[in-house]
């Protein structure tokens, strides 16, 4: 199976990146992993990963409530960025959060595949992985 | 000679005058009866009267026969219905002239046209018919009474009766009608007073009748020697009045008892009246006011009167209907609220005459509806805070028990040892995270069930300066400079255990954010206004972007800058028991030269 190099995890618990990169790399999903903690940090270090010619991410795992900048302001300023640069990244949302008023928010961003329960599981990595690579 | 005189005489007689021999031929005329009977200048002299005219009556040639044969002079009334003319009264006056006494030379008969007299007089008659006005008269003197036709009609008598006093007096009501007439009509045969007045009668037939009574006097000799007057059924006209009397009364009753004002604008005239009720709930005194324009002005909230005044323009033009409120202030300053409905009377032209309205103070609705809108506001504010809570709870626990399953999951089947022991120390910070998170919420839920009675005065520098005590050590640590301009004695109404924790969290999120670039300045002063005692809790520390984030800064979990201590919780119950002593805070800042918070407490006022 393919590789998927080009990954993003955006979450200010250190726990859940443990764990999520864990699992990425039992899925075989590789270890060459970006992690930011909060929106800001994520944004300032895609926007080097640009300017110094680098593809952005293929697939950015967010999650909502973060100190700084959470979920919501990133996507906002996520769109900002010329489209064409974006064309092969997707995002899923990964949040504890069972809000019905998250889960319809998310419509306004068409960038945002799909929303995922925390805890993440192999399961979900697998199914992911599929989607991208099909 | 003397007989030409007098032919002369009789020609330029100004009537229709005829003499006529014993033949009833005529021998004489003036012009006049010429012109008005023949209309054509040639003399009748010598033909016979019947000859000339042929519309005399059978009454007209017998009494013109009995004449002759030694009458006196008579009247005759005669009524010519003539096709196509207007019905016409004459009246002849016949009247014997003779040469030698003893017999009877011929007749002078005398032609008048009494049709206009005639018609008016039936006109009278007609119209008193139809007013049903009939008339009467006592004869004291030869004790009678006679009745004309319509008061019998009135009475319900037939025409053949004859009253007397005493039988008149008893067709009135037994009681006070009856007492009344025979008061009246003994002071009038005692004093010549004069009556008019409405009393019932009982009819022939036994019906109950309203009746206008006219009553004068004729005095000869400082005696009454006669009464007359007339007799009116008003029955219709009184039964409608009184209907309305006793309805304008009821209605006076009610507007009264509800403290309706009903007003009434001529727009014609353009005058306004106001009935009492209408002063009353202005709190006006009529006196006061030379017209009611000027008191309604004087009185209505200056903001409403220029929108009610557009209703009624519009309301007189007939695109809407007359159905508003307003307010009033009293002349002690309350203000009361004013419900305004009017109906817009019109003529057959369509054009605005006349408008009636009523006016009502639901101040009392209006409260409650403003005091039911204010407990709806509330409600839905916390049944959404209630809402925001349930969510922020579920994602808080969620978030730490799905890192225990999954860090326990690794740790299940995880064997080397090195990583377990990285795991195990997971599990010990996301199970003591755990913990504080319920900790944090049993704090939160402490706040919402607090009971306002527990409530009292507390000395607010006191309690500051505890804080401050408490905080010493880290206070010095950052060489703070603490400036607290609080009145030693000042009190506010507070629940002193929150006191302490909101002073707390302001004093530690001072320590937390202050700017490494210079030392910090805590600044504390307190000023009471109204309800209020105000507390300005400022420092010169990192700020918040409120434009950014001015909408969740007291939102629960909810950090804005990194901070290992920054939990997002502290603001969160702070504005929660704040509101829970009925107070409220607000905040200003500014990126990186400090943080402002207004805290509104409870005012005690000496």
């Amino acid at each position: 199976m393919k590789k998927l190099n080009d990954v993003c995890v955006i979450d200010d618990d250190h726990i859940f990146i443990y764990g999520i990169k864990r699992l990425m790399k039992e899925a075989n999903f590789g270890d060459d992993i970006l992690v930011y903690e909060n929106g800001k940090e994520a944004l300032n270090g895609l926007r080097l990963h640009s300017e110094t010619g680098k593809k952005l991410p293929s697939i950015i795992f967010l999650d909502l409530n973060m100190p700084i900048m959470n979920g919501w302001e990133f996507l906002e300023d996520l769109c900002k960025i010329n489209a064409s640069e974006l064309d092969d990244t997707v995002v899923y949302i990964i949040s504890s959060s069972v809000d019905p008023r998250d889960l319809v928010r998310i419509k306004d961003y068409p960038i945002v595949k799909d929303y995922i329960l925390k805890p993440v599981t192999a399961n979900d990595l697998e199914v992911i992985q599929k989607e991208k690579v099909a | 000679m003397e007989s030409l005189v007098i032919s002369s005489f009789i020609k330029d007689y100004p009537a229709s005058v005829v003499i006529v021999n014993s033949e009833m031929q005529i021998i004489d005329h003036s012009k006049l009866w010429l012109k008005e009977l023949q209309n054509t200048n040639q003399s009748s002299i010598g033909l016979p009267l019947y000859e000339l005219i042929n519309y005399t009556s059978e009454e007209f040639s017998k009494c013109c026969e009995e004449c002759l044969q030694g009458g006196e002079i008579t009247k005759v009334i005669q009524k010519l219905n003539n096709p196509g003319v207007n019905t016409q009264w004459l009246e002849w006056t016949i009247s014997p002239w003779k040469e030698y006494p003893g017999k009877n030379n011929g007749l002078i008969i005398v032609k008048n046209d009494i049709t206009e007299t005639k018609r008016k007089e039936e006109l009278l008659l007609k119209a008193k018919s139809i007013a049903r006005i009939g008339g009467w008269e006592v004869d004291l003197v030869a004790n009678t009474v006679h009745w004309t036709q319509v008061t019998k009609e009135i009475h319900e008598v037939p025409m053949d009766y004859i009253p007397n006093l005493e039988e008149g007096i008893n067709f009135y009501k037994e009681g006070a009608d009856r007492n009344k007439i025979t008061n009246l009509v003994s002071d009038a045969i005692k004093d010549g007073v004069p009556w008019d007045t409405e009393l019932r009668i009982i009819t022939g037939k036994g019906k109950e009748l309203w009746v206008r009574a006219k009553g004068e006097v004729e005095i000869i000799n400082n005696k009454v020697v006669r009464l007359y007057g007339t007799f009116q059924d008003i029955d219709e006209k009184k039964r409608v009045e009184l209907k309305y009397e006793e309805v304008s009364d009821r209605l006076l009753i009610a507007t009264k008892v509800a403290s309706i004002g009903i007003w009434d604008y001529n727009i014609v005239e353009n005058t306004l009246v106001w009935d009492d009720n209408m002063y009353a709930l202005y709190a006006l005194k009529k006196e006061d006011f030379s017209g009611v324009v000027e008191a309604w002005e004087s009185t209505v909230h200056p903001e409403d009167i220029k929108p009610t005044q557009e209703i009624l323009e519009l309301a007189i033009k007939g695109e809407i209907e007359f159905n508003t409120e307003f307010r009033v202030v009293w002349p002690n300053g309350e203000v009361r609220y004013i419900k305004a409905i009017a109906h817009v009377i019109r003529d057959s032209k369509g054009e605005a005459i006349k408008m009636i309205g009523a006016n009502w103070d639901f101040s009392k609705d209006k409260m409650a509806e403003k005091k039911l809108k204010n407990l709806l506001d509330i409600t839905s504010e916390q049944n959404n805070s209630l809402m925001n809570f349930a969510h922020i709870v579920s994602h808080n626990l969620r978030s730490h028990s799905s890192n225990l399953s999954m860090l326990t999951g690794f740790f299940v089947e995880e064997k080397d040892n090195d990583e377990k022991d990285r795991l195990t120390k997971m599990l010990c910070e996301a199970s003591e995270s755990l913990e504080e998170t319920v900790q944090h919420l049993t704090e939160v839920v402490q706040v919402k069930t607090d009971a306002i009675d527990k409530m009292r005065p507390v000395n607010l520098y006191k309690s500051i300066k505890g804080v401050e005590k408490n905080l010493v050590v880290l206070l010095k640590e950052k060489n703070t400079i603490c400036k607290i301009d609080v009145g030693k004695n000042l009190q506010i109404n507070a629940i002193p255990a929150y006191i302490d924790s909101i002073l707390l969290n302001l004093f530690t999120n001072s320590l937390k954010y202050s700017s490494p670039e210079r030392s910090l300045a805590i600044k504390i002063s307190a000023e009471s206004i109204g309800q209020y005692t105000i507390v300005t809790f400022s420092d010169n520390g990192l700020g918040i972007d409120l434009k950014r984030h001015g909408d969740k800064i007291f939102g629960m979990y909810k950090t804005f800058h990194k901070h290992e201590d920054a939990k997002g919780i502290g603001l969160f119950i702070t504005k929660n028991q704040i509101e829970s002593m009925n107070g409220k805070i607000e905040v200003d800042s500014q990126v990186d030269k400090g943080t402002e918070f207004q805290l509104f407490f409870e005012a005690i006022n000496d």
